[in-house]
Order: structure tokens, then sequence, then C-alpha cells
């Protein structure tokens, strides 16, 4: 009985096609990222690429830390929802170096949110500033305490 | 005989196989080499996604119009300046109707000049004409079926199992596609960069255990951020549930959105 021989133009397409698919599994084991699969279809690894970044806001939390008698006040009138960093400016160099003071620049005052302004809900407090009294928000007005005056 | 190994063969035999394992190790190294392009450090530890599902709720009520939280996110992410914003205020001004006219009230006009960052000017029309005017805080939706990750034609883009739609910034090559399939305007091709952004809930705030930004800033707590998997009794989100009948922006294109918003008006798409 002779043996059966495949054909040599046939090995050398059956050749051919493992080298595409081993150089294939090979390109493929090189490119694709460890993580990739971990979550789903994509990089597992970007979720804390993109979570690298420093924050930039401390929070109210980091300032309960050392000015809990402000914040106190602040919680018992009706400036309670407010967030310090709103006014003051951004207060995460503060928080690690109490010398240096919070970023003025970025912080803002009463008139952004009590100039009136046609689309504000009724329940905020608004003033129209030229008609109001005063050039200077606290010399009647607490900001700490709103409903109080100095 | 046929089955006898010569000193020659097997010297050739070791030497392959000598050769096979310099080669196997040198493209292991050369295969950690690349992936360390991929990898990356410095984040936050113990964060595990799959054990968060994050929800963000807008009390429209309560939006005062005074821009904090949109310029307290580009502060927060860098985002460029400009016209560039992952959130931003809109102005809706809801005109009286035509005076003999059947409709009920007249066409909405909507502006957001700079993002609301810098508050808004007086409406262009004369007020007695007005009829009703708010804000709406518009950030990315959040969607549980997002357009823009069906898009994206280098898988850049995807939905975290926490609820956060992201972009890979290593993988995303600019093309804006999903700039153009978000339909709520959330996303845009930084001018830096040249790749997309949008809202990441400020991943790094929340993978740390602080709000995001404008929830942080925002004064009249009209925005409530909260983590459906682990929501204490006492949460705003659970209270702001309780109290309110929420919606979401455009439910007709079934994105089922993850943003709820109390108090809108039909206007607001």
């Amino acid at each position: 009985m002779r043996r059966f021989r495949l054909p040599p133009q046939i090995l050398r397409l059956v050749l051919v096609a493992l080298a595409i698919v081993g150089s294939y599994l090979v390109a493929r084991s090189f490119l694709v990222p460890p993580s990739f699969g971990k979550y789903g279809w994509y990089r597992g690894d970007s979720l804390t690429l993109i979570a690298s970044r420093d924050p930039v806001f401390a929070g109210k939390k980091a300032c309960d830390e050392c000015h809990s008698d402000i914040l106190h006040n602040l919680a018992v009138d009706a400036h309670k929802t407010l967030s310090c960093e709103g006014c003051h400016g951004v207060c995460q160099e503060h928080c690690n170096n109490p010398d240096i003071l919070p970023d003025k620049t970025t912080g803002s005052h009463c008139i952004r949110c009590h100039e009136a302004n046609l689309a504000r809900p009724a329940w905020l407090k608004q003033i129209v500033v030229k008609d109001h009294y005063g050039p200077k928000c606290t010399e009647c007005h607490l900001p700490h305490q709103p409903t109080k005056t100095p | 005989m046929k089955n006898q190994i010569s000193r020659r063969s097997s010297l050739l035999r070791m030497g392959a196989a000598f050769l096979g394992l310099v080669t196997l190790s040198a493209a292991r190294a050369a295969k950690a080499a690349v992936q360390t392009v991929f990898v990356s450090t410095s984040a936050p530890k113990g964060y595990d996604p799959t054990r968060h599902k994050w929800l963000m709720c807008i009390d429209d009520n309560k939006c005062i119009g005074c821009g904090l939280c949109a310029e307290a996110c580009k502060k927060e992410n860098g985002v460029p300046e400009g016209p560039y914003y992952r959130t931003w205020i809109e102005r809706y001004i809801i005109p009286k109707p035509k005076p003999g006219s059947d409709q009920t009230r007249g066409e909405a006009i909507v502006d957001s000049p700079n993002g609301g960052m810098h508050g808004f000017p007086e409406p262009t029309l004369p007020k007695d004409q007005i009829e009703h005017a708010f804000f709406v805080p518009k950030l990315c939706n959040l969607c549980e079926n997002p357009p823009c990750v069906q898009v994206c034609p280098v898988g850049a883009t995807f939905r975290a199992p926490d609820g956060a739609v992201l972009i890979d910034p290593k993988y995303c090559i600019g093309c804006a596609f999903c700039v153009q399939a978000c339909p709520y305007g959330s996303r845009f091709l930084n001018p830096v960069t040249h790749t997309a952004e949008k809202c990441t809930l400020c991943y790094h705030r929340i993978t740390r255990g602080l709000k995001p930004a404008c929830v942080e800033i925002c004064p009249a707590e009209a925005r409530i951020f909260g983590d459906l998997k682990n929501l204490p009794a006492d949460d705003p989100l659970q209270k702001f549930y309780e109290k309110n009948r929420v919606q979401v922006l455009k439910p007709h294109l079934g994105t089922e959105p993850r943003v709820l918003y109390a108090g809108l008006d039909k206007e607001v798409r």
C-alpha cells in the first residue's frame, strides 16, 4: 500500500498559513496591554491612569480639621450649604502648609450669587447692586453667619 | 546503526536548545518593555471599580446660576481656556406668547456665555415679555448605552463598571466621532492634547473618597452625588430620591442616562 503524502504545494500553503497565524499571535501577545479585558473590552490600567491626577480642591472636610469653630458657625446659619473654597479659593496648598494662604484670585464674592437675576430662583436673596446700600457687604453682613450683623 | 546519536548532532541539539532559551527570554524582556508603555503608576490604591456605582442628581430648583461649578471643573481638571467645558450652565428664557396667538408660551431662548462661568448678562428680551427663566447645569449624562462608546473606532472610550464613561488618553486618536455622537454635547477635542475629553466625574477625586469638584463647590446643593452600592440611609442622594420626581434628558434616544434631574421644564433638552 502506498503511503499518503501531502502534495508539496498544499504543504507550502499550510506552512504559509501557519506562519501568518503565528506571526499574528506573536504580534498580539506583544501589543495587547496586560490589563486589557480586566473589566471589559478596554485597558483596565487606563482607570488608574485617569485617577492618577492630583486633586486641586481640598474639600470642606480638610478645612474642618483646623477651622472647625468657623465651620460650626457656618453650619447653623443660612450659608451652611456653601463650600469654603467657593469663596476663599483653592486651599490644597494651604492644607499642606498653613503659611501659604488660600489662592484668593480663585475665590469669589457675595455678588456672584446674590446679584439680582431674572433666572435665579425666588428663594435666593438677591439685590440690585447699584440700588443697595453701601460699597462693602461685610460692613453690615457677616459672611459666615449672614442672618447676623457685626 | 540508525538510532545512534553522534557527538556532533547532540552538541548541535544542545546548542539549538540554548539559543532557543536565550531568544525566549529576550522576547519576554522585549514584551515587558513594550508593555510598560501601556502601564501607568501613581494612582490611588485600593479602589475597586466593581464595588461602586456612581450616580449624579441635579435639583434644578436649587441652581442659582453662579457658575462656580463650571469654573471649579476647569481648575480641577486643567481644562484649557476657551470654549471647552466638561460641565456648564445653560440659561433658558421662555418668553410670553405673542398677543393673539393660541400658544401657551413663546419659543425658548437658550444661552450659556462662557459656559456660565462668569455669570449671565441681562436678557436681551424686556422683563415684561419673559414668562419664565431658569438655569440648567449640564454635564456628561453617564449613559448606560453610550453612543460615544459605540462609535469609537479604536475602543479608547468605554464605560467603567462604576458607571463612569471614560476616555483612555493613550488610545484616543482624536478623530472626534464621539464628539459628534454625544447627543448631550458633553465632549470636545482638547486643543492641547488633541484627544477627546469629557467629564470623568472627577475620577481622581472619587477614587480618593472626595466628591467631584462641581459637587464640592456648589453653594446651593443643586448637585447631589452618591454611590448606589454604598448608600447610607441619611445620604443626600437617598433624601433627594424620596423628595423628588426625577427625569432624564432626551429619554426617547434610549441612552438611559444616569444623571437624574428634578424640577426640569419641558423645553430642556
